[in-house]
């Protein structure tokens, strides 16, 4: 089947048989390996990407059914001169990633919540329930939630 | 430029990281295996030619497909976590001998042992089309009676193998205790304690890629021991090791479990070679929750004996431990728990016997603490029950019976030598952090109010091994100095999330007194570092750490001898600081390593460095709420005191101990495999049915250190990482009992899921009638 | 783990989705959200032919009140029903009170209500609640629409009166007076697992007394429950002061509710680590626990009801 992808604002034209799930495609026909399968069934998250502004399970999803939509992956958040995002930064200084495998997802399911509302920094319990989203195995994910209210404190300040 | 907190942080948060399954090979195959799903019983048939008619297969195999596949190398006579069970220790047996006669097949031949063992492999364009091939595999399995508990495969009803017992080793540490011991204590208690087999679960499954090259073969593999594979891999091919590469791109996590040469990796090596094609194998959660190496499993009971003044006199255990269906590396293994049973009290006498039995569970295998959890568990449950016994508070009872520090070295019952400790600033640390008393004081406030859930305070003193056993604690690597400035250092460990190429470097421009940025880590590569270990048994701060460091007075000392020669002065005039040779006598003679690489040629130094084996301690303390009625475990804090000696980097041990308390947490609460009667494991809806902690699961966590620098390497630095998975686990099950106040504290075996805990709140509590 | 092959279809109206199901005898699957279907297919219990994926049929996405009725279109996510206020009165906060407990944001923003009664999985908030609530499934098929009561639906573990060819447009709920108080309380081992045991309760008083007692059993048999007989036992029973403590009195009515339901109501099936007994105990202390919350739902309703009628 013949699908449009817009990935990180790049066009990809494809042929996909249906059944290929999103996480696939985006790996093997886009080459964009940054989102990882660590379980495909839906629980880990380490495949979040943002499908039209929305943290989704790519694992859980098929290509064809995003025909048209713009996807977002963890290649796709550094600034245009490559510059990390703010939550990039702050995965880093809290150290809130060691194997480094879930933090893709970890990524998309905070950015596409701090985007969706730059006043995410005001509510602990919003931030509480996006790290509880995603499984991590190296971290004990309290340097998660920091990092992520790093970040949105950072968004705070910056939002009018 | 962005200042990151690691190295690996810059590619691991952008999406740049390289993990097994993102490196593209054009032309690559996937394999699948078609894997059994009964867990003992004899193959009867395999059918894999309606797969080869599957568009996009390019071809399926059965063992008997595959006459000369070769077995999977097992490890048990080389270097690993546990090198060879030594003799003195074993009556009649010996590693090879238990392996002997019990081979572990690549493909099943005739019998299927455990549940998902591989019958058939289909390799395919992709792994979709693979897994269309495999999809029309048939074979019959004539199902045997399967066994998953020790217990029960020890009565050799149904051998594993024929004409051989299910017991493949027996072993003990320290000498048998008198009877009149036990007859003449003040206080005996006894205890039952099952270790269920745990599932390590990094977040990146297994995963191998194998290109061949005219007579040569690249692997990629997410592994923490690259020469190993490398050594194993080409032992199974009978190839020389020189035409076999193991590289270790970016790796999702091992906890202990990615050091072996598994039965999957054996035939996708051989299929490569066979094919003259690359082809990788990237396991798939399902199968890993199936075939993913086990950790822990065993059954232990024990004894310990006090006097009326609450001091030991003696402990004894006894482990019957399931070591999966074939003998491999975790025959051995129970006997770390048996040479660390005295944990870190005094106690005079101390006996530990092991029985490592084959089931038809997957092989087990080190997990996170690797032997080490299971002794602490076992021994600080009991010192609980004895506080108990004697009604003394527990924090009393161990600080009678720490170790003090003015004993070490101390030899122990069970043959093992404590390097250092300051056991007793562990524990009264834990207990000021955690505000004992004021939770003691909250814990009798509960007592006296009906509405109130109960609460409860638990403790877990700890002392493990790290560095590995001797004769496996070594390392190799060098360092070599550049033209252009840079000194890239080499060395035969593997990173699968610590950090490597962040601390040692670091380490290096400390030792050198040269900038960080000039520092580069090459490590996990075969073809860039000839030998070495890897990283296991928390061995690569203690061991490479210290390798590192050596290779550093290498070249500072080589550095010297060239500028001597040079300037033709004596050495001892010639002095190394921040990166630069100088003449003491001379101020005008000073050179910085690049110039002087520049005016006396490459300069490059190697060595193998040994250390001493090291033993971190410390103390973990867990305040636990318990409503009876559902019988739900609230963790409302956990302190967790560790002393891993000189710690080289403060935050990534601070890391690595926090997330491995949450672990320890997942053993003690959540994780377990139950098993049908056919020997499957129950987790048909995968990760929600094996429940790891998610964030909801961690209470709030305070990590402590306190430094007691180790005597064996020149670092002082002992193992970092562990302490969680070993700490953790007693200090919350002694708090659930200590919440219930049980009468019989066995009724709580881990994980203490919500039905194990009701059963236990309406059991007969202290001082009632039973 | 990948899913086996299947042709897809994308149809834009229902018409078209009802004609695309009862292509001959093929085994077809309706993809709403896909959270429970793909996760199906990756564990490798479902394995359609044919996939017809609603999600471009605008006329589902719908949800709305009308003469009493809430009616919640096939594309309506999880995530619609976080805010109390999503839906009118009770019936909001009761589904708010449910939804945080399933799966966690991602899995919202896909999953839908009426996709979770489709699968009609034991261990599912929502079928519970529809059960409790008499809800209506609407249908599409091939002989026309039909209406079926929650109650009827559900047949089983995955099993419904659906038949194949059918499509699910909608669930149609009756919305809650203010005089009804509502609880849900879902029991589990961690946050990444399904429900031991969960139960959801509307209570309605008048004058502090039960008029009307519905009770949701979630996990407590081979499919969702209504609790009839611990809902009739409360009937005329005083909503009564709060308690303290979490240990209600043997005797208090919702302790005694809760046991019959775990006794007459539920039949529960044996897990892993939830046993018979086990089970029907918990499935006691969740009912009662949840009635507590609905009570002290209702006496705040009632308080604010006073309030304004002073």
């Amino acid at each position: 089947m013949k699908i449009t992808l817009t990935v990180n604002g790049e066009e990809f034209p494809l042929d996909v048989e249906p059944r290929r799930v999103l996480a696939d495609v985006l790996r093997e026909d886009c080459r964009l390996t940054g989102t990882h399968l660590g379980c495909e069934h839906g629980v880990c998250g380490a495949c979040g990407v943002l499908v039209d502004g929305e943290a989704v399970r790519s694992c859980l999803i098929l290509a064809v059914q995003c025909d048209g939509s713009s996807v977002r992956t963890v290649e796709g958040l550094a600034g245009p001169d490559g510059e990390p995002s703010a939550l990039q930064r702050a995965f880093s200084a809290e150290h809130a990633l060691q194997c480094g495998f879930c933090t893709p997802g970890f990524l998309m399911v905070a950015t596409g919540a701090l985007e969706a509302d730059p006043t995410l920094g005001d509510d602990p319990d919003r931030i509480e329930d996006l790290v509880r989203s995603n499984l991590c195995r190296c971290t004990g994910y309290e340097p998660i939630r920091r990092a992520i209210t790093r970040a949105a404190q950072e968004a705070r300040q910056l939002a009018p | 430029m962005h200042q990151w907190g690691r190295r690996e942080d810059q590619r691991l948060t952008m999406g740049k990281g390289r993990f097994v399954a993102d490196i593209e090979v054009p032309g690559c195959l996937d394999a699948v295996f078609v894997r059994s799903k009964t867990g003992h019983g004899t193959l009867r048939s395999v059918d894999c030619a309606p797969a080869r008619a599957v568009p996009g297969v390019v071809g399926a195999w059965a063992a008997a497909d595959l006459m000369d596949m070769p077995a999977c190398a097992h490890s048990a006579s080389v270097l690993q976590d546990l090198p060879p069970v030594p003799h003195s220790v074993l009556a009649r047996l010996s590693s090879d001998e238990a392996v002997a006669g019990r081979e572990w097949p690549a493909l099943v031949k005739e019998r299927v042992r455990y549940a998902g063992e591989a019958v058939a492999v289909v390799v395919g364009e992709d792994r979709y089309l693979a897994e269309d091939g495999a999809a029309e595999v048939t074979f019959e399995v004539e199902p045997l009676p399967a066994m998953v508990r020790p217990s029960d495969a020890a009565r050799d009803s149904f051998p594993l193998f024929d004409g051989l017992s299910n017991v493949a080793l027996t072993g003990e540490a320290g000498q048998p205790i008198d009877d009149s011991v036990w007859r003449d204590a003040a206080a005996v208690v006894e205890g039952r304690y099952r270790q269920s087999l745990l599932l390590p679960t990094p977040m990146e499954c297994r995963a191998i890629l194998v290109a061949p090259d005219a007579d040569r073969l690249t692997v990629w593999a997410g592994h923490q021991a690259p020469h190993r594979l490398r050594r194993e891999l080409a032992a199974s091919l009978g190839w020389p090791e020189d035409r076999v590469r193991v590289v270790v791109p970016d790796t999702g996590g091992a906890f202990g479990s990615k050091s072996a040469t598994f039965p999957e990796y054996v035939v996708v090596a051989y299929l490569a070679v066979k094919l003259r094609r690359p082809v990788r194998w990237i396991e798939d959660r399902l199968e890993s929750m199936m075939v993913a190496t086990r950790g822990r499993g065993q059954d232990q009971r024990v004894r310990l004996a006090a006097d009326a003044d609450g001091r030991l006199l003696a402990y004894e255990l006894t482990i019957e431990a399931d070591v999966g269906a074939y003998p491999h590396l975790g025959v051995g293994l129970p006997m770390q728990t048996a040479w660390m049973a005295t944990g870190p009290y005094a106690t005079p006498k101390v006996h530990a016997t092991v029985r490592s039995v084959l089931t038809n569970t997957m092989v087990t295998y080190p997990y996170r603490g690797a032997g080490r959890p299971e002794a602490a568990i076992a021994l600080e449950r009991s010192m609980d029950t004895m506080a108990r016994r004697l009604s003394m508070d527990p924090a009393e009872l161990r600080r009678r019976n720490l170790i003090p520090p003015e004993s070490f070295p101390y030899e122990t019952p069970t043959g093992r030598r404590y390097d250092s400790g300051n056991y007793a600033g562990a524990l009264e640390l834990a207990l000021r952090t955690v505000d004992y008393d004021g939770w003691r004081a909250e814990q009798a406030r509960r007592g006296k109010d009906p509405g109130a859930m109960p609460l409860g305070i638990g403790l877990s003193c700890y002392v493990e091994r790290s560095g590995g056993e001797p004769g496996g604690l070594f390392e190799f690597g060098g360092l070599e100095a550049g033209e252009d400035g840079s000194i890239t250092a080499r060395c035969g460990a593997a990173s699968s999330g610590q950090g490597h190429e962040t601390v040692f470097p670091a380490l290096v421009a400390r030792t050198l007194g040269v900038a960080q940025w000039r520092v580069r880590l090459i490590e996990g590569d075969t073809g860039e570092q000839p030998e070495g270990l890897g990283s296991f048994a928390s061995r690569t701060a203690q061991v490479v750490g210290a390798l590192l460091w050596h290779a550093c007075q290498l070249l500072i000392d080589e550095a010297r001898r060239r500028a001597a020669r040079m300037w033709g002065v004596p050495v001892e005039r010639v002095e190394w600081s921040d990166g630069t040779v100088r003449d003491a006598h001379d101020r005008s003679a000073v050179l910085d390593l690049s110039h002087l690489v520049k005016a006396t040629g490459p300069l490059k130094v190697d060595d193998r460095f040994e250390t001493g084996m090291a033993f971190p301690f410390g103390t973990h303390v867990a305040v636990a709420e318990v409503d009876p009625e559902l019988g739900t475990v609230h963790l409302l804090r956990l302190v967790a005191v560790d002393d891993c000696g000189v710690v080289l980097d403060p935050e990534i041990v601070h890391g690595q101990a926090f997330g491995s308390c949450v672990q320890g947490i997942g053993q003690a609460l959540y994780e377990g495999i139950p098993y049908g009667d056919d020997g499957v494991p129950l987790l048909g809806n995968g990760l929600l049915d094996y429940l790891l902690p998610t964030f909801s699961e961690v209470p709030p966590i305070e990590v402590r250190h306190t430094r007691t620098p180790s005597p064996g390497s020149p670092l002082g630095a002992k193992g970092a990482g562990e302490s969680g998975c070993i700490g953790t686990p007693a200090a919350v099950v002694n708090a659930v009992i200590d919440a219930l106040q049980v009468a019989d504290p066995d009724l709580l075996q881990m994980p203490l899921t919500p039905d194990v805990v009701w059963r236990a709140a309406r059991a007969p509590k202290r001082g009632e009638p039973r | 783990m990948k899913p086996a092959a299947f042709d897809y279809v994308a149809p834009r109206t229902v018409a078209e989705a009802v004609d695309a199901l009862g292509t001959g005898g093929r085994r077809a699957q309706v993809l709403a959200g896909g959270q429970s279907l793909i996760l199906e297919m990756r564990l490798e219990r479902i394995r359609p032919d044919l996939v017809v994926d609603i999600n471009r049929i605008p006329a589902l996405d719908e949800l709305r009140v009308r003469d009493g009725t809430l009616r919640v279109g096939a594309l309506v996510r999880h995530r619609a029903f976080e805010s109390a206020h999503a839906v009118p009165g009770p019936l909001g906060a009761l589904f708010a009170r449910a939804v945080g407990n399933i799966a966690h944001p991602p899995i919202r923003a896909r999953g839908t209500m009426v996709g979770s009664v489709a699968w009609a999985h034991p261990a599912s908030e929502w079928c519970a609640i529809a059960v409790a609530l008499d809800a209506d499934v609407e249908m599409a098929g091939p002989r026309g629409a039909r209406n079926l009561a929650a109650g009827d639906f559900f047949q089983g573990p995955l099993k419904t009166a659906g038949q194949p060819g059918e499509l699910i447009t909608s669930v149609r709920y009756p919305l809650l007076g203010d005089d009804t108080g509502v609880g849900f309380v879902e029991h589990r081992r961690t946050h990444f697992c399904f429900a031991q045991v969960a139960a959801a309760a509307a209570l309605t008083a008048r004058g502090g007394v039960i008029s009307e007692a519905r009770i949701g059993l979630v996990n407590c048999a081979d499919r969702p429950l209504r609790a009839h007989a611990a809902e009739a036992a409360l009937t005329g029973v005083e909503i009564g002061p709060p308690l303290d403590g979490y240990r209600l009195p043997e005797n208090h009515p919702f302790a005694r509710a809760g046991r019959i339901a775990a006794e007459r109501d539920a039949a529960p099936v044996a897990e892993p680590y939830a046993d018979l007994e086990y089970r029907g105990h918990a499935i006691a202390v969740v009912v009662a626990r949840t009635l507590c919350q609905a009570a002290s739902d209702q006496r705040s309703r009632a308080r604010a009801l006073e309030g304004e009628s002073r």
